[in-house]
Formats: structure tokens, C-alpha cells, sequence
């Protein structure tokens, strides 16, 4: 007599035990942070060490928070526009001070000292960072915070990599690449460009073997000619110059003569000034890389300059650069004039610049972050189009049924496994094959960056391939009743579709491969070494590798010193490139 | 050129277009090979040094012998690579402690708790933990953590030790599991769980009682994949763990089961396979020699674990998957 059954009488119907549920669900919150959590503490510390944070006096943070934290968070409640976010902010950072200062006063008293770590610098890393990031992200929303950060992101970035061609060059020819620019790529580019303008399609088609014909005479030329300009003018000529050009074409087509020459030409000058009379004037600037760096930095910068006085909105956000700069100037004014002790940081101009040192406040890591720019740029190019081209075929000219869809699925399956296999692994591979069979030698940059290729690539094929199938079919099939081959379709319609997707993947995959450190050491990479490399031939070191060379001397002031600097320096780099990968996927996906 | 609409050529494959087509068609084709060749290269790399080595060593004494030391000077070489799987071991099962429990847990916070913006907080965040490059976790693991648990919990813990490297490797490993985990959670139906509140189920019950289990092969294929991920981690052990093949002393409980005691192997250093692999190979690299072979022999092993397992990984997420 089922039916009969009163409910209420049965045992525990109807009562549910909250207290379980509840546990539960801050026990699974537990722990998703607890590995952000502990990796922040690590972080933390490791940014003391770095930056010598441990005896910083409060009067010296106190002095840059007010001159320069507080007005660029300022700027940021500014740009953002709300009162909500305004409120939040002074409440958080209040609030916070008196938290942190009691939390911490009574960790102290009742548990006990904590290392290398004060209430002051608690707060900043726990309140002041988190509270600057949200305010960044809601200030870039707004019209003068997206322009500002804009602009700081195009001047660091522009730099960055004004840095990196002219690291390229130490190893590169640059007296080869004159060659091959003069007689292959301006004349191809001009025959490209005439085609172009005069739609005759046998000049565009010809660009192509006109260029690479020009390249092979380059080479063949450069052991018998032995007259060339001297470096700044190969620079100005190969690279300054068509970068202006190509800044001052791109305002131009926003209609404008007389600002499309101002954009590309004032920088240009500027470049020309200070790379041929810098030194000369006593500027402590000079010479071929600082034409690169800031042809190459402030062309970019002009014309996104040009954009926003265009527009006219968010103008006061160009003075972001300013209000930091002023910022850190006024800073170091007040400690100069009051004798604030400054802290002695590790990272600084010394360690970017100077070769490792057995003496701890010499030891630099240039010749590692020279070796480390090298080997990426080679691994970007041989990983970006080899993944573009595999992920091409498997997306574009592959059938689902028959033995090439089966060779398909090999493939596939293939690259699914490749990704698993442990780096050392590919470590292996690199030495066997690079290394010993085919000759490249031990530890040179052909051989690292070969090896990190095949190692990444199988990241690049994955990621490249779901940037292609997010192209929406009916693009395609727009293309082919146009009556476009598949080509054609493919390098019309779904690259440039899919192009933001493929170099965030790209990007992405680059970020894992500068800090992997296993494959280096099976091909016999350099722990060490003390001059930059001059050929690709020559043995190279990265920046991984010497950080684990470092980690193994046990003195304090490398292991809790230049150890530190190093780590920091990698990751600076890391999330300076993930951040642009993230960025372009945003941009990207605002745009469709 | 109006004549030639008379009799339109709609489809303009001239002779030229078509090689140009299959120019492109074969050099994709070509980079595609590519990847195919990759997996050969390694097998052959790996079989053609790892059989010269297997001709010098017997493969019987490779994998019995307890004693490792391919002293590279000569004299008194011993190849046995059960110390090194004993390393291996201690590192993946410790680190299989941090990483599956938590990974499980924040796979289901994600997926069954978390709003949307926490989520979309949390999975970024989560995925840092992954990107960090490992020699940095080596160096935290060497410098922070290992005078931390060495201040507070275990005094008599040695400057390398296992236990630091696999508390890092296990924190690496987190987002591999919450990741295909989480995937393989949100992939089970809401039906199921509207069906489970339906009944009256609470919301840990839900979880917990259906979620789950309707999920139970993702989670485990994502078991086995952080696992292998695991074995093959090589820079923070070899940073923060020492390199010291050490076979530990094994013990007898009260019934003669053999036992080993974990602080002996967690608080000292210890060598796992692939820490001598880099050991051999920060020496003198020269072809030929038996260590240099025996690099690739240690290689193999770990190529072909690692394999096994990921294949494994996938035949259980494709066979055991549940379909809704």
C-alpha cells in the first residue's frame, strides 16, 4: 500500500542538509583560486626581489604613488565617466589602507614576522594593482582612456620592436639585406605598384619572380661588391624611409596631402636628426639603432596621432605619456631634493645591457635576451607559415570520405599527438637530426629555432585551424559562385577573415616557445655566454637558458637577486606578447 | 572584347590557372607532410641511437638494474632505469595529489557555480598558470617554496627535494584538468540536470550526483593527460629537485608487506627520467658514446609512456563518452 504511505512520517523527507551544500561550493571556489593565489604570492615576492622592494623606504613608495599613481589612476576615473566606478575606487583604496594595515598588524603580532614584506607593500600589491588594472580596463572604455592607452601601447610597442630589428641585425647582414632590397624588393615593388595603378595584371603577377630574382642576385653580389653606405644610411634607406612612406600612403588615404607629409616626415626627420648628430650633440642618443628605433616607434604613433585629431574625441587622452613621464620626473625630483633613500633595484639599465657576470650587480643578460629575440623572430617565421599552410590544406583542400579524408584523419590525429609529446622530447629530435645528422651544429640559432618550430607548430596548426573555421561557409561559397578557384577563395576570402585569429594563435604559441628551456639544453644550448652571438652559426644562449644557470649558483644575491631580475625580465616579455595576442583577438572580434 | 560574350568562358581554367592551382594544392600539401614527417623523425631519431644503446646494454639490465650513473668519464657505468621511474613516480603521484583534486574541483565551480563573470575572470586567470614558462616554476620551487615548508613544516628537508617540484608541477598541471574537465561538464545536457532538481536534488547533489558521473570519461581522459603532461615535465625538477638517482630504502610492515617511507623520498633529492636526460646532455655531447645513446634510449621510454597514454586518453573520451 504504497499510497498509504504518510510522507511526513518518513525519516528526513523534505529536510536538505545546507550546510553540505554550502561547503561544498566554497570548497570548489577554494579551489579554483587556490593555484592564481599561490602563484600571486610567488609572483609577489619575486617582484620584491626584483625590484629590492624589501628595503624601500614607505617616504620613497608614498612620494611615486602620489606623483604617479595617483594622477594616472586619476585619469582613469576621468576617461571612465561614472560615479559608481569613481565611488568604488576611493572606497577600495580606503578601505583597503585601513584593511590591510590591521590585517597585517595582527598577522604580525600573533603569528609572527612575515619575510621581506611590510604593510606598505602589501597594499600596494594587494589593493593598488588589482584596483590598477580594473581601472585600466574600465578607463579604456572610455574615449579619452582608449586614446591614451593607445598611444602609450603604439610608443612602448613601436619601440620594442624598433629593438628587436636592430638585435636582428647584429646577427643578419645588413650590408646583404642593402643588396637584396635595392635590386629586388623596390623594383618589385614598384612593378607591383604600377600594376596596381595602371590594372595591368602581368606587372602585379611579375612582382613576385621580379623580387626573388633580385634577392639571388643579392646574394651572388655580395662577396664582390665591397663598397656600401655606412649602417645609419642602409637603415634610413631599407627601412626609414618606406616606413614613412607607407604611414604617409596611409593618411593619405584618409585625404589628406599636407598631413600625410607631416605624419610620415616629421618623424622621419626627427630619426635622421637625432640618428646622424644625436651623439655629436651630446644627447647620449645616436646613431643607426636609434634611427631604427624611432622611425620605427614614432611613424606608427604620427599617423595614429593623425587618426584621433581626426576624429577629435578623447584628445586629452594624449596626455597619458605626458602625465607619466612628468609623473616619474616629479618623483624623482622630490627624492632627489629630500634625500629619499631609493631602493637598488636589480632590473636596470645594467642588467638589460651588460653580459652575465660571476659578480652579481654586473651580471647582465643581454647577449641571452639578444640570443632569445633571434631565435623567436626565426621561429615566427618558419611556425607561422608552416602552421598557416598545414591548416590551409586540412581546412580548405581535404575531403571528408575517400583515402584523402582518411589521410586526413592521420593527419590530424598526427598533430593531436605531437602536441603531447614532451618538449625534451623534441629536444632530442633537434639534436639527433639538426644537430648531428644534417650538420647545424650544436646550440646555434638554426638548430634552436628549427627544433622550438616543430616543437610549437602543432599549437599553431590547432589554433590556425579553428581561426579558419570560424570563417562562415557562406563566404566561401559566395567566392566560388564568383567563379574564384579554390585558391583564390582561400587567399581572398578566408585569410583575410581569418588573419586576427592565426596570428593570436600564432602569438600565443611564440609566448610558450620563448620560455621553454628542455629542447635548449638537449641541443647544447649555451647556459652562458658573454658577447652576442655574430652569425646564426655562432652558440647562442636565451633567456630561459640563463635563468637556470643562475638558479644553480648559490649565492643569496643571484638566487634572491639576479635570478629574480631575470625571471621578471622573461616575464615582462611573455605578458607583453600575450597581451597583444589577447588584444588583437578583442579588436578582432569587436570587428565582426 | 564584347565579342566574347557570345560565348561566355565561365569557367577560365586556362592551363596556367590550373598548374598554378596545383602548385598551391601540393605546397600545402608538402607543409602538411611535414607534420607526418615530425612523428617519424622522432621515432627514427629516437629507435636508431636507442638500438645502438640496447646493443651495448642488454635492455634486460636497462630496465631491472637499480643503480644509474652513465659516468661519462669512463668506468663504473651502470644503466638502470628503475631508480629514475622511482623519481618519476614520486613526482607524478604527488603532483597527481595537488593537481586532479583541485583541477576536478574548480572544473566543477566552473561549470556548475560560477556566474558568468566569474567565469570569465577565473578561466583567463586559470590559463596563466599553464603559460609560465616551467624553468620559472623550477626557480619558485627551489627559492620560495622549498625555505618555506622548510621553515614552517619540514625542518629537515634538503635544498632539492622532490616534494617542492611536485607541489610546482601539480600547480602547473590545475588547468589541464579543470579545462577538459570543465568542457566535458558543460557538454552534459541541463535536461539531466533540470531532471535532478526535478526530483528534488539539491544543487551539491546535482553536481556531485549527475554532473559528474554523466562526465566521468572527459574527467578521466583529462586525468590521464595531466598526468603524462606530468612525467614528461623536465625544468622544474631538474632546477629544484637535484639530480641524485636514489633507490629508497624499502622497509617491512609488521605483515612483511615491503613499505617505503614518503618523507625519505619526498624531502630528499631524487632523479626522474627526464632530469637524466638533461644531466647527459649538460655534459660533454658526443656522439657515439653509450650515455649519448642512452639519452635516446630514456627519450624512448618517455616517447612511447607519453604516447600510450594520450592515446589512451583519447579512446576514452571518444569510446566511454555518453551521448545525449
Amino acid at each position: 500500500m504504497a499510497t498509504d504511505t504518510d510522507t511526513a512520517r518518513i525519516e528526513g523527507f523534505g529536510e536538505v542538509s545546507r550546510v553540505r551544500g554550502i561547503v561544498f561550493e566554497y570548497l570548489s571556489l577554494g579551489a579554483s583560486v587556490l593555484g592564481i593565489f599561490a602563484l600571486a604570492v610567488l609572483l609577489i615576492y619575486v617582484t620584491i626581489d626584483a625590484f629590492d622592494l624589501a628595503g624601500t623606504s614607505p617616504v620613497w613608495l608614498l612620494t611615486y604613488f602620489v606623483t604617479l599613481v595617483v594622477p594616472f589612476l586619476a585619469f582613469c576615473l576621468y576617461s571612465a565617466r561614472d560615479r559608481e566606478v569613481t565611488r568604488r575606487a576611493v572606497t577600495v583604496s580606503g578601505g583597503g589602507l585601513v584593511a590591510v594595515a590591521a590585517v597585517f598588524t595582527a598577522i604580525e603580532t600573533f603569528v609572527g614576522q612575515i619575510p621581506r614584506l611590510n604593510w606598505q607593500l602589501a597594499y600596494l600589491f594587494v589593493v593598488v594593482a588589482p584596483l590598477t588594472g580594473y581601472l585600466v580596463y574600465v578607463g579604456a572604455r572610455g574615449r579619452p582612456g582608449a586614446v591614451g592607452f593607445g598611444l602609450v601601447g603604439r610608443l612602448i610597442g613601436g619601440t620594442a620592436i624598433g629593438l628587436a630589428f636592430s638585435v636582428l641585425f647584429l646577427v643578419f647582414d645588413e650590408r646583404l639585406w642593402f643588396l637584396a632590397y635595392t635590386i629586388g624588393i623596390v623594383p618589385a615593388a614598384l612593378v607591383y605598384g604600377y600594376g596596381r595603378v595602371r590594372d595591368v595584371s602581368v606587372a602585379s603577377a611579375a612582382a613576385i619572380p621580379i623580387a626573388v630574382l633580385g634577392v639571388l642576385v643579392a646574394v651572388l653580389l655580395r662577396p664582390v661588391v665591397d663598397v656600401y653606405p655606412t649602417t645609419v644610411f642602409i637603415y634610413l634607406w631599407t627601412l626609414a624611409i618606406p616606413i614613412a612612406a607607407a604611414g604617409a600612403l596611409l593618411v593619405n588615404g584618409r585625404g589628406n596631402r599636407t598631413a600625410a607629409l607631416v605624419a610620415g616626415g616629421v618623424p622621419l626627420a626627427l630619426a635622421v636628426v637625432i640618428g646622424l648628430f644625436g651623439r655629436a650633440a651630446g644627447l647620449g642618443v645616436g646613431g643607426p639603432n636609434a634611427l631604427l628605433v624611432i622611425s620605427v616607434a614614432g611613424v606608427p604613433t604620427a599617423v595614429y596621432l593623425h587618426r584621433v585629431f581626426d576624429v577629435g574625441e578623447g584628445v586629452t587622452g594624449l596626455g597619458v605619456p605626458v602625465l607619466l613621464v612628468g609623473g616619474a620626473l616629479v618623483g624623482a625630483f622630490v627624492v632627489e631634493t629630500f634625500g629619499i633613500p631609493t631602493p637598488n633595484p636589480w632590473v636596470s639599465e645594467t642588467f638589460l645591457t651588460e653580459a652575465p657576470s660571476r659578480n652579481a650587480r654586473d651580471a647582465g643578460l643581454y647577449p641571452a635576451i639578444v640570443g632569445s629575440v633571434i631565435i623567436i623572430a626565426m621561429v615566427a617565421v618558419f611556425s607561422f607559415v608552416l602552421g598557416v599552410a598545414t591548416s590551409v590544406f586540412l581546412e580548405e583542400y581535404t575531403a571528408d570520405s575517400g583515402v584523402i579524408g582518411a589521410l586526413t584523419r592521420l593527419l590530424q590525429i598526427n598533430i593531436a599527438n605531437l602536441a603531447a609529446v614532451p618538449s625534451v622530447v623534441y629536444g632530442l629530435l633537434g639534436l639527433g637530426l639538426f644537430a648531428n645528422l644534417l650538420g647545424f651544429g650544436f646550440g646555434t640559432a638554426v638548430t634552436v629555432s628549427l627544433t622550438l618550430s616543430l616543437l610549437i607548430l602543432p599549437i599553431t596548426i590547432i589554433s590556425a585551424q579553428e581561426a579558419i573555421r570560424s570563417v562562415p561557409d557562406d563566404l566561401r561559397r559566395g567566392s566560388d559562385a564568383m567563379g574564384a578557384t579554390r585558391w583564390q577563395t582561400t587567399k581572398n576570402v578566408v585569410l583575410p577573415e581569418a588573419f586576427p585569429g592565426i596570428l593570436t594563435g600564432t602569438i600565443l604559441a611564440l609566448g610558450r616557445a620563448i620560455g621553454e628551456t628542455a629542447p635548449l639544453i638537449m641541443v647544447g644550448a649555451a647556459t652562458t655566454v658573454f658577447s652576442a652571438p655574430s652569425s646564426l652559426f655562432s652558440k647562442f644562449s636565451a633567456m630561459p637558458m640563463q635563468i637556470y644557470a643562475w638558479a644553480n649558483f648559490p649565492q643569496e644575491e643571484f638566487r634572491y637577486g639576479v635570478v629574480a631580475a631575470g625571471v621578471i625580465t622573461l616575464l615582462i616579455i611573455l605578458i607583453g606578447m600575450n597581451g597583444t595576442a589577447i588584444l588583437l583577438r578583442n579588436r578582432a572580434e569587436r570587428g565582426t | 572584347m564584347t565579342d566574347s560574350t557570345e560565348s561566355p568562358d565561365l569557367q577560365r581554367r586556362s592551363g596556367l590557372t590550373r598548374l598554378k592551382e596545383g602548385t598551391y594544392g601540393g605546397l600545402f600539401a608538402a607543409c602538411a607532410a611535414i607534420t607526418l614527417l615530425t612523428t617519424v623523425a622522432i621515432i627514427v631519431t629516437l629507435l636508431s641511437d636507442a638500438v645502438a644503446f640496447f646493443s651495448q646494454v642488454p635492455i634486460t639490465e636497462f630496465l631491472t638494474s637499480t643503480s644509474w650513473s652513465p659516468n661519462p668519464r669512463g668506468g663504473g657505468q651502470t644503466f638502470g632505469i628503475v631508480a629514475l621511474v622511482i623519481g618519476t613516480l614520486t613526482v607524478t603521484i604527488t603532483a597527481a595529489f595537488v593537481a586532479l583534486p583541485v583541477g576536478t574541483l574548480t572544473a566543477i565551480y566552473l561549470s556548475e557555480y560560477a556566474t558568468s563573470n566569474a567565469r570569465s575572470i577565473l578561466k583567463p586567470l586559470l590559463e596563466i598558470l599553464a603559460g609560465i614558462p616551467t624553468v620559472v616554476y623550477g626557480y619558485f620551487a627551489l627559492v620560495y617554496i622549498t625555505p618555506a615548508l622548510k621553515a614552517t613544516l619540514f625542518p629537515e628537508m634538503s635544498t632539492f627535494n622532490a616534494l617542492s617540484a611536485s607541489l610546482m608541477v601539480g600547480i602547473m598541471t590545475i588547468p589541464m584538468v579543470s579545462s577538459i574537465s570543465e568542457d566535458a561538464m558543460s557538454a552534459v545536457p541541463d535536461d539531466l540536470r533540470q531532471a535532478g532538481y526535478g526530483l528534488g536534488a539539491t544543487k551539491f547533489e546535482v553536481s556531485t550526483g549527475i554532473v559528474v558521473p554523466a562526465s566521468i570519461s572527459g574527467i578521466a581522459s583529462s586525468y590521464i593527460l595531466a598526468v603524462s603532461r606530468a612525467i614528461g615535465e623536465t625544468m622544474i625538477v631538474v632546477v629544484a629537485m637535484g639530480a641524485q638517482a636514489r633507490m629508497p630504502t624499502v622497509g617491512e610492515t609488521v605483515l612483511g608487506i615491503p613499505f617505503i617511507n614518503p618523507a625519505d623520498v619526498l624531502l630528499d633529492s631524487g632523479m626522474t627520467i627526464t632530469v637524466a636526460m638533461v644531466q647527459i646532455a649538460g655534459g660533454d655531447l658526443t656522439g657515439g658514446t653509450i650515455p649519448y645513446d642512452a639519452m635516446f634510449a630514456l627519450g624512448l621510454t618517455l616517447f612511447v609512456v607519453t604516447l600510450v597514454m594520450n592515446v589512451l586518453s583519447d579512446i576514452i573520451a571518444e569510446r566511454y563518452r555518453e551521448e545525449y
